[in-house]
């Protein structure tokens, strides 16, 4: 069975945020981020 | 600081991918569909949950010249990086700066900086529109103190321009020469994909969330600048785009999208800034949004000290509180002065979080010594000033 699959749309604060508070939680999850921009999260 | 996508990958086992918008949202098929901007290329992706996390873009208003080269929003890293690089490379002597908000006071100190002859020029008649007029006056004052040029009451009209570069801001009333332009006319969520695909909006055509982040689409979640926010002061959704609020969003977000229990309680509308040497912070309601809700309040602005008025490095500031009249409720609080008076806003800020009278925070024991503040913190003074309103 495929590995339950998040998508985050924005890899800025929110979002990687978001990654990093799920992925702790959750090891098994599939976690993907698009993000526009070269850049991922600059503050946090 | 920067945390590098690879990073996210390597050590966090997240699948970051760079330079991939998201053009479209089928909540109805678990799936996304993604262009890669490198050579267009589109792919669904499906998902079993979904975060929106779009952020929000800046006002730009559809005028004459909008897209010249040399005219700027610095809403990402990315957008400051290449303002800088414009700078550095061609080098313009003048600088216009529309909006006299949190990005265009630091845009005008950071231009001035760059050696840049710098007018700013704010369609309001103060700037820094979230501190009541009073304590607005004290910012603009400090800016002409840097050299800047402040035109209140002009909205912008449009941009003159030569060979697809700028030459200059045309206001209602004049035309300012300039080869670099920053806008900052504020911000709105951006909620495009979220609009199309159904998804309930709120305050400010802001993603409406509940305090878990779940938007009105189940299994679909936004947070951050996209995403409305609950005032605890006012008791209403609104909209704030800031990095720490965004943080919390996304923070509680990732906890419930992963099945854990995490809720968002709301925002009091604390910011701070400084423009050179001058702190400006602000929590809760000002002014004009009182009298938008139709309370009955009281105000007082006291000045005073960051230290006791002896001791070495001690500066001027100023102290505004806001009350319910009658309960004594704070409702807020503005401060602008020298080193050292910016964060006495988190007195502010955990006072309105609890709720408390302007009598009780009269009342705090807050920490003095001769180094730190007077003997009366000037946060404590204004609240009794503001009490005897009340």
């Amino acid at each position: 069975m495929a590995r339950e699959k998040i998508i985050i749309v924005g890899g800025d604060a929110a979002g990687m945020s978001a990654a990093s508070q799920a992925r702790r939680r959750r090891p098994d999850l599939e976690i993907v981020v698009f993000e526009r921009t070269p850049y991922t999260s600059y503050s946090n | 600081m920067i945390r590098r996508p690879e990073t996210f990958r390597e050590k966090f086992n997240i699948d970051v991918r760079t330079g991939h918008e998201v053009v479209e949202l089928d909540l109805a098929g678990q799936r996304v569909l993604a262009r890669r901007l490198a050579d267009g290329e589109e792919r669904w992706e499906p998902f079993d949950r979904l975060l929106i996390a779009t952020g929000a873009v800046p006002f730009c208003p559809d005028l004459p010249g909008a897209s010249a080269r040399g005219i700027f929003g610095v809403n990402s890293l990315q957008r400051g990086i290449e303002l800088r690089r414009f700078i550095e490379e061609e080098k313009p002597q003048r600088g216009v700066i529309v909006g006299g908000g949190y990005i265009g006071l630091e845009m005008a100190e950071a231009l001035v900086r760059q050696g840049l002859q710098v007018t700013l020029v704010d369609r309001a008649p103060q700037v820094m529109g979230t501190l009541d007029p009073d304590m607005g006056a004290l910012v603009a004052e400090a800016l002409r103190g840097i050299g800047v040029t402040i035109y209140h009451g002009e909205s912008l009209a449009g941009f003159e321009t030569s060979g697809g570069r700028v030459t200059g801001v045309v206001t209602e009333t004049r035309t300012l020469p300039a080869e670099v332009v920053v806008l900052g006319m504020g911000v709105r969520p951006d909620s495009r994909l979220a609009r199309a695909a159904g998804i309930p909006l709120g305050d400010g055509d802001a993603i409406r969330v509940s305090s878990r982040m779940e938007t009105g689409v189940a299994g679909v979640w936004a947070a951050g600048d996209c995403a409305e926010s609950f005032h605890l002061v006012s008791r209403r959704p609104f909209y704030i785009a800031l990095g720490t609020v965004a943080n919390k969003h996304g923070r509680v977000a990732g906890i419930t999208m992963a099945g854990g229990d995490a809720e968002f309680r709301g925002v009091v509308g604390t910011a701070i800034t400084k423009v050179c040497d001058l702190e400006i912070a602000r929590s809760g309601l000002q002014e004009k949004e009182l009298s938008r809700l139709g309370l009955d309040w009281v105000a007082s602005t006291i000045e005073s000290f960051t230290r006791a008025h002896y001791y070495p490095g001690a500066g001027p500031l100023a102290v505004k509180l806001l009350a319910e009249k009658g309960s004594g409720r704070l409702l807020g609080g503005q401060i602008v002065g020298t080193e050292g008076a910016g964060k006495r806003i988190d007195i502010v800020a955990v006072a309105l979080h609890a709720g408390m009278t302007v009598e009780q925070v009269a009342e705090l024991d807050l920490a003095y010594a001769p180094p730190f503040s007077p003997v009366w913190d000037p946060v404590a003074v204004a609240a009794r000033e503001t009490a005897k309103l009340v």
